[in-house]
């Protein structure tokens, strides 16, 4: 289903194809024409076309603070392994603040520049969750420290060709001008996967809705980043009226869940294809995506770790003497001993729909093969996600937003085989596991203040933490500050 | 995501290994922990030179941006009369300048990329140095100190034979110290701007305090605290049309830490034969393309063995205010 894409049909497709508009290791929203932001500030005083920019600079500032309570958990951590969620009180937080510089080089060419600074703490150091980790922001590596980064860096070009005209609104990452609804859209360079691909305007900017990293994309897609949620590559979309078709190729990280990339993207690579139809139904806009990826990076094989164990247990987790996760559990098999080359699979469906005036449906679902670990993203190997979002028009509230969403995933039953065996991948790993899906109950309100700063409460209920109904279930508070300017 | 559990044994044992085999070298050498080796300090966007300024900014709001290309080779070579050790032997940085004026003032922010810092490891003089390593694939989206910088034209008007002015940097450390890419400490730049155009020749020059908390007075190439700064450059202004100017001219730039006032190995001097072609004709959209290629007259301190430099300002304002 999902054919093997060579460098050289990326390059043919390429020719022939390519963005859509505003995207970040979650894309930034859309800013409404009558927010308080500093491009709307210059155009309102007649100092920027807004519909003809050659520039434009946006920011965004957002802090994000998790109580976990304590919960019922008969082992942690058990045999030596490492990755149990703490069963004790935590809190968690993340702080980031993304300036977005964009500029027109000549007709059609745009560069981005986006540098982010992030501060933050995970729950038990981002251990014991699969799919469902409480605050998105959390895929992105960073310290107590702050630290200051390079997001993004990339170039895109943009070649009409013809049909209806869009208007491509000024955001971040997005120069506002004119858009024909058949063009194609070429990006290269340093950029998150999920600004190009697996949009959806329901849940879009996860700053602005639900706080779990479970609702961002789908949560069993390994999308190759670094361990920032960042990679090089390039992408190209094709724009035919209702109809988009995306592909891609980005850089995997050197090992799993690291910051360095693997450069040779001609040996090892994550390609990408999504299709994209746009529908009204029953007077309302909604869209279909597929997605399909194709991964061929370095990593191991749950059975061949298993297998190699089960020929000599001294090839144990607690012995390895490659890349691995710091397991103490001797009687425990580990990937450590296992990586090649391998390749991973999945394919996926991401389902929006309004239903009135501001207020949406959302729907993701995507099947992984689930043997081999995780290399960049989270430990799921399928995922369901669901919910509404509604804006408060209907309370005459139109900046504030509310939402609902159940997010569910599960591991594949080799993946499970070795987690019960003691074994641990980048995040989760008990030393034992009844397995059982991973969900999330995500609730949160949003008050906007000055059309500019929202204020958000949260609310998760989250069971079989790791995929292990022997734990949990965990309630988990949230706070978020955020700000765009 | 990043995952907190990584280790690699085998490195570690290396590593380990390492040390106890140089253990009894290293009872006599100090561990240079590293700093901010970069001492080319990028003119703000729309600034007109490389390093100098030409105090032009008009009208009323308006802004640039930069992107500055730089190579260096051995911005910091360390020799003892008998060896040398090149501690950072090539570095290759895009700098992005982001900036807003409005008459006479001027906010900017620059934010500086390494493609590539490389150098060497070894002894020289008591220390014992450790040569970075970075690339794009090792350190995916290494940024080096943030510079904000506010810029003020006091005196003159654009074009006049004399302009002052003042400027403040403040430098944000980002980056590891053991790259050579920051101090990891705040920093801070106070400077006199002067600039003139005497018909068809131009002229810049800067005087300042860098202040710089660093003091490694004991490790040759460090720090030594706050430094003064000083800049010249000059050369004429040719007009091939109407608003297309070439400017051609060297610049003279360099640092000396108060401590060691104009000593040798606490200063440092370069100079670049700079040459720019530049488009004034719309005060919406201008552009400038700057090339330059030089090196260490002094080469101390941070300046580089030989340096060049490509840039491309994109700047404007959205009237004349008069």
């Amino acid at each position: 289903m999902i054919a093997r894409i060579t460098p050289t049909v990326v390059a043919i497709c390429i020719l022939f194809v390519s963005t859509r508009a505003n995207a970040q290791a979650a894309p930034p929203a859309a800013h409404q024409d009558v927010a308080f932001d500093f491009m709307n500030l210059l155009s309102q005083h007649g100092l920027h076309d807004l519909d003809d920019e050659r520039w434009n600079a946006y920011g965004q500032f957002t802090y994000i603070s998790s109580w976990k309570l304590p919960f019922h958990a008969p082992y942690t951590n058990a045999n030596g392994s490492i990755n149990s969620l703490l069963p004790n009180y935590e809190r968690s937080f993340t702080a980031t603040f993304t300036l977005f510089f964009g500029a027109k080089l000549w007709r059609g060419g745009e560069a981005y520049f986006v540098p982010e600074l992030i501060s933050e703490r995970g729950l038990s150091q981002l251990r014991g969750i699969g799919g469902a980790i409480q605050n998105f922001e959390l895929q992105k590596t960073g310290s107590e420290i702050p630290q200051i980064y390079r997001a993004r860096l990339f170039y895109r070009q943009m070649i009409d060709l013809g049909g209806d005209h869009l208007v491509g609104d000024s955001n971040p990452m997005q120069l506002g001008r004119i858009l024909n609804r058949r063009r194609l859209v070429f990006t290269i360079g340093n950029f998150t996967v999920l600004d190009v691909f697996d949009h959806n305007s329901v849940t879009w900017d996860p700053r602005q809705t639900f706080f779990n990293m479970a609702f961002m994309t789908h949560a069993s897609w390994d999308f190759a980043a670094d361990a920032r949620g960042y990679s090089v590559g390039s992408a190209a979309e094709f724009y035919w009226d209702d109809w988009a078709l995306r592909i891609g190729r980005m850089a995997p990280p050197q090992h799993p869940n690291v910051l360095p990339l693997d450069f040779k993207i001609w040996e090892h690579y994550a390609d990408v294809i999504e299709v994209e139809h746009d529908h009204v139904l029953f007077g309302q806009p909604g869209a279909v995506r597929l997605l399909g990826y194709r991964n061929y990076e370095v990593t191991g094989k749950f059975a061949d770790a298993i297998a190699a164990y089960k020929a000599d247990p001294k090839k144990n987790a607690a012995s390895c003497t490659s890349y691995n996760y710091g397991s103490e559990n001797f009687s425990a098999p580990d990937l450590c001993w296992v990586r090649k080359p391998n390749a991973k699979l999945g394919i996926g469906i991401n389902l929006e729909q309004s239903v009135a005036r501001d207020v949406g449906l959302f729907a993701r679902a995507m099947y992984s093969d689930g043997q081999t670990e995780v290399d960049a993203f989270n430990s799921a190997d399928r995922d369901f996600s669901f919910g509404a979002v509604a804006k408060g028009t209907l309370w005459r509230r139109p900046f504030d937003v509310a939402g609902v969403g159940i997010g569910l995933s599960w591991i594949s039953a080799i993946h499970a085989q070795y987690l019960n065996m003691g074994g641990v991948d980048g995040f989760i790993g008990d030393g034992h596991l009844n397995q059982a899906a991973e969900g999330v109950f995500d609730v949160f309100y949003s008050v906007n203040i000055l059309k500019a700063i929202w204020l958000a409460a949260d609310y998760q209920f989250l069971w079989n933490p790791g995929f292990n109904a022997d734990r949990g279930p965990v309630h988990i508070l949230g706070a978020k500050i955020h700000a765009e300017f | 995501m990043p995952n907190f559990n990584i280790t690699q044994r085998p490195t570690l044992f290396l590593i380990t290994v390492a040390i106890l085999l140089s253990a009894s070298h290293a009872s006599a050498q100090q561990q240079v922990r590293g700093f901010a080796v970069d001492r080319f300090y990028t003119s703000a966007p729309g600034g007109g030179w490389l390093v100098m300024d030409e105090l032009n900014m008009h009208g009323s709001f308006g802004g640039a941006i930069a992107l500055n290309l730089g190579y260096a080779s051995n911005p910091l070579r360390i020799t003892n009369g008998v060896q040398s050790l090149s501690v950072v032997s090539h570095q290759a940085i895009a700098d992005f300048g982001f900036a807003f004026t409005y008459d006479r003032i001027r906010l900017y922010l620059n934010l500086a990329t390494p493609f590539a810092i490389k150098g060497q490891s070894g002894n020289i003089a008591n220390n014992s140095y450790t040569g970075p390593s970075v690339d794009w694939g090792s350190n995916p989206d290494v940024l080096l100190d943030a510079r904000v910088g506010f810029d003020a034209r006091i005196f003159g008007r654009p074009g006049s034979p004399f302009r002052l002015g003042a400027s403040a940097q403040l430098f944000i450390p980002s980056g590891k110290p053991a790259d050579y890419e920051t101090d990891g400490t705040w920093r801070g730049m106070i400077r006199a701007l002067f600039a003139g155009d005497v018909s068809f020749w131009t002229y810049a020059a800067h005087i300042g305090v860098h202040i710089r908390p660093l003091n490694e007075a004991k490790i040759d190439g460090a720090p030594r605290g706050s430094e003064l700064l000083f800049g010249v450059a000059t050369g004429p202004r040719l007009w091939v049309g109407r608003a297309t100017a070439i400017i051609v001219g060297p610049e003279i730039y360099g640092e000396t830490a108060f401590k060691s006032f104009f000593s040798s190995p606490a200063t440092g001097l370069e100079a670049l034969m700079s040459a720019r072609i530049e488009s004034l004709g719309d005060n919406r959209a201008n552009f400038r393309i700057k090339l330059g290629a030089g090196g260490g007259l002094s080469p101390y301190f941070g300046a580089a063995q030989w340096r060049v430099v490509l840039a491309v300002e994109l700047f404007g304002c959205k009237d004349v205010k008069h």
